[in-house]
């Protein structure tokens, strides 16, 4: 049995006093939130904090606000997230990216926050302790290489996280705050493409907020490719967001990848797409655009090569959706489920 | 030894007729199919795993004056449901409730031994001790209660909890009743029974191998769908249907069947044992690519199809009550039935487990350039085999033993190449 390392635990009451601990405690401390990524680490020893400064009872991250856009508190449950009203109206992407992060139980716990910086994720490090000593590690954590690229220096561990994709192409910020001030960055900007410093958050900073401006004119979908219906971290995730103008030409869209690489790929397919009518014809080219950025790597779940080779067919379920086809079948037998009974 | 009955043909025709399959089997658009596949299991081994003449399951019973009986049996309940059918024989036999019967079982320190949960073999076997055990109570509680109510112990007929007259009921004496008589008269109340499997008739090297007191039968339909564009494997449905010989308890069986089904179908599609290799010039050693379970994947709920179960009842003479075994054999079906429904769908033979879209799109590609449309290992595995022994059957006038020359003589260690 895998037991949580000892730790000290810190349950402030306000985003203040929360990021006053983090400044005092420097690199050996974490945030933890609904700690369904980071509990299971720490039992794997893959991450070893020494205190950890819970989000659970700090007052103002948990808050749904509705102005020109839509905020959303960064210590929500992905469950009140997929419940709320405005998002599955507005924002489909995000609420079909939320509804399908792993499993109701796991929903009830996680977080937006917890979501967006969740640890990237490699076959040979996702292991335990033990196993992990056994082949001498690996460089993102207690070792010197990379043993899915062995002359990499970077580590190709990948994010896979299902919300990141969809609110990127959903043009959301977010709000970064430290003891030393606040900052808002394109939620794009938080990524990194190295899967062992994956987030440029600061170790003393807090999110708090996820700012997504208006939806107004915006269509927007995602797709989550994994073995099976609930259960797992996306293997491939698509977003596509796209405004329409009134004669059906692209005035402007974003379609992003997840789960390919070390941080989600905002790719150029979104340019690409400016200017066209959403035809069959064009969907097919955007698609093999998107798939020739996609770089996933031998070390997630199913075979490399066939991840790459579907890409293009998810850019095309997104775009089918956006444009407004039916797609509740494909919807079926991709997702196993209507997705309309989670919400 | 003989096989004693074979239900399959019933069941072919169960899942032929349920799943329309004459009308759908090659008829199907591109992309959609359905496949069949029947098995056969075993009902445990006709040689024990411990190479003895003793007994393979042995039974106990203790009955007293309470009315209460307490059966005593090694089998072990991993969730098969063991428990239910040892009680349910014990209670059939003496016509009481099962809730009459309590159940000491698995506790090596003072059941009598039963050799496992293994071979599909715990109801035929610990079935049929038990069944031994309760008859040889049963006739002494029946020599108690004839002179009670005066008429020969074999017109007496145990059910609902009752001991009487079989031509007039109303000369009775409630088991209670006739197990204080049967006390008085024999004293403290114990029965035992245990089970030993016929010998198989076979006399050569390997002849162990196979024999069983009896098999069971299952055949399968699966319906699939596929997507010649990325691969996609969708089972939307599965019909079943399995002989059991005798059910008894059918929601048991049914819910064993459809676990099968369950483990089956993940076998089919997502249980992999991968490895790779780590470098050569750092520590070459071989992985386990996904060494935990979060990474070796089974279906969900929400991946399951709907399934059609039915039961075929074939009572079987040397099972108790006729009851075969329903733990591993309607499993074996489903991972060839989806492969032929594949076939039927998209003209390709995927020949290895698991089935995924990558090869479903390998293979694709094959048809595409006019190679064989089929994936999976290209020859049988190279290991040195054994000469083959050649057995004639009774037909051709064989007594169990191996025949000094074989009608051919297959050279050993050829490796096969299969067509590719
Ligand atoms: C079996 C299983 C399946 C899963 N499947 C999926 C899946 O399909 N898709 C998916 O996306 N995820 C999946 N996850 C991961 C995880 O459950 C979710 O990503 C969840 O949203 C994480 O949120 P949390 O609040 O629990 O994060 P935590 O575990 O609390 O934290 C995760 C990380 O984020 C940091 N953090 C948390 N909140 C903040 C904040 N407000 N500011 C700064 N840093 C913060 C923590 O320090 C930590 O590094 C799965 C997890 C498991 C165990
Ligand atoms: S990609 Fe390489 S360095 Fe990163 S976790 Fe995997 S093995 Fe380790």
């Amino acid at each position: 049995m895998m037991r949580l390392p000892w730790f000290s635990y810190r349950s402030p009451a306000t985003i203040a006093e929360a990021a006053s601990i983090l400044a005092g405690e420097g690199p050996s401390v974490m945030i933890v939130a609904g700690g369904t990524d980071l509990f299971p680490n720490m039992k794997r020893k893959q991450q070893v904090p020494k205190t950890l400064v819970s989000l659970r009872k700090v007052q103002g991250l948990k808050r749904i606000a509705n102005g020109t856009g839509l905020t959303l508190g960064g210590a929500l449950t992905l469950s009140d997230v997929v419940a709320a009203e405005p998002v599955r109206s507005g924002y489909r992407a995000l609420w079909q990216a939320a509804a399908q992060v792993a499993t109701p139980h796991l929903r009830n716990m996680g977080t937006p926050g917890g979501n967006l910086c969740l640890d990237t994720r490699c076959t040979y490090y996702n292991q335990n302790f033990e196993w992990r000593q056994a082949i001498d590690f690996c460089m993102k954590k207690d070792g010197k290489i990379c043993w899915v690229a062995t002359k990499s220096r970077l580590c190709l561990a990948v994010s896979s996280t299902d919300t990141a994709s969809a609110l990127i192409a959903l043009g959301a910020k977010v709000r970064l705050v430290s003891s030393r001030g606040e900052r808002e960055v394109a939620l794009a900007d938080l990524y990194r493409n190295d899967g062992m410093d994956y987030l440029t958050l600061k170790s003393d900073e807090i999110l708090t907020d996820v700012m997504l401006p208006a939806a107004s004119g915006w269509q927007s979908s995602y797709w989550k490719l994994r073995r099976r219906g609930s259960f797992y971290f996306p293997v491939l995730g698509v977003a596509a967001a796209v405004r329409l103008g009134a004669d059906g030409v692209v005035e402007d869209a974003r379609i992003v990848l997840g789960a390919c690489a070390p941080r989600p790929i905002v790719t150029k397919a979104g340019e690409l797409l400016i200017g066209k009518h959403l035809t069959d014809e064009v969907i097919a080219e955007i698609g093999a655009k998107a798939a020739s950025q996609a770089k996933p790597t031998d070390n997630t779940d199913l075979d490399l090569y066939w991840r790459k080779d579907v890409v293009a067919n998810f850019v095309g379920y997104a775009l089918r959706e956006v444009r407004g086809d039916d797609m509740r079948t494909e919807r079926m037998r991709i997702a196993r489920q209507s997705l309309q009974a989670v919400g | 030894m003989k096989i004693g009955t074979i239900g399959l043909a019933e069941c072919i025709r169960q899942v032929v007729e349920r799943s329309n399959w004459k009308a759908r089997h090659k008829k199907l658009p591109y992309g959609r199919g359905v496949g069949i596949a029947c098995n056969s299991y075993l009902c445990g081994a006709g040689l024990p795993i411990y190479w003895n003449k003793m007994p393979h399951a042995g039974v106990q019973l203790l009955v007293d004056r309470s009315g209460q009986v307490t059966v005593f049996c090694g089998a072990t309940e991993i969730g098969q449901g063991s428990d239910d059918v040892l009680v349910a024989i014990v209670a059939e036999v003496l016509g009481i409730e099962p809730f009459d019967v309590r159940c000491v079982t698995g506790d090596t320190g003072i059941t009598p031994v039963d050799l496992g949960s293994y071979s599909s073999r715990v109801t035929v076997m610990m079935g049929n001790a038990a069944i031994q055990a309760a008859e040889r109570i049963r006739d002494q509680i029946a020599e108690a209660a004839s002179a009670q109510i005066g008429v020969r112990p074999d017109l007496l007929v145990f059910l609902q909890g009752r001991v009487f007259f079989s031509e007039d009921p109303s000369r009775s004496l409630t088991f209670r009743e006739a197990i204080g008589f049967a006390e008085e008269k024999f004293g403290t109340l114990w029965s035992v029974g245990s089970y030993v499997p016929l010998r198989a008739p076979g006399r050569y090297k390997g002849a162990g191998v196979g024999p069983s007191p009896a098999y069971s039968y299952t055949a399968c339909v699966v319906e699939v769908e596929v997507d010649p564009a990325t691969g996609w494997i969708t089972v939307p449905k599965i019909w079943i249907a399995h002989d059991i010989g005798q059910a008894i308890n059918p929601v048991l069986v049914r819910g064993q069947v459809e676990g099968s089904v369950y483990m089956g179908l993940s076998e089919a599609l997502m249980e992999e044992q991968s490895f790779r290799r780590l470098p050569a010039n750092m520590s070459n050693a071989l992985v386990h690519k996904i060494p935990s379970l979060l990474e070796y994947k089974s279906p969900t709920t929400l991946d399951m199809p709907d399934i059609d179960t039915v039961l075929v009842e074939d009572p079987d003479q040397n099972c108790p009550f006729g009851a075969k075994e329903v733990g591993q054999g309607p499993l074996l079906p489903v991972m060839p039935a989806l492969a032929n429904a594949i076939f039927d769908a998209i003209g390709v033979r995927i020949d290895e487990v698991p089935i995924t879209p990558d090869k479903i799109l390998r293979a694709l590609e094959r048809k595409a350039k006019g190679q064989t449309p089929r994936v999976g290992p290209e020859h049988f595995p190279d290991v040195p085999y054994p000469e083959p022994i050649f057995v004639p059957t009774p037909g051709e006038g064989g007594d169990g033993n191996a025949a000094k020359e074989g009608p051919v003589r297959v050279p050993g260690r050829k490796r096969e190449v299969a067509q590719s």
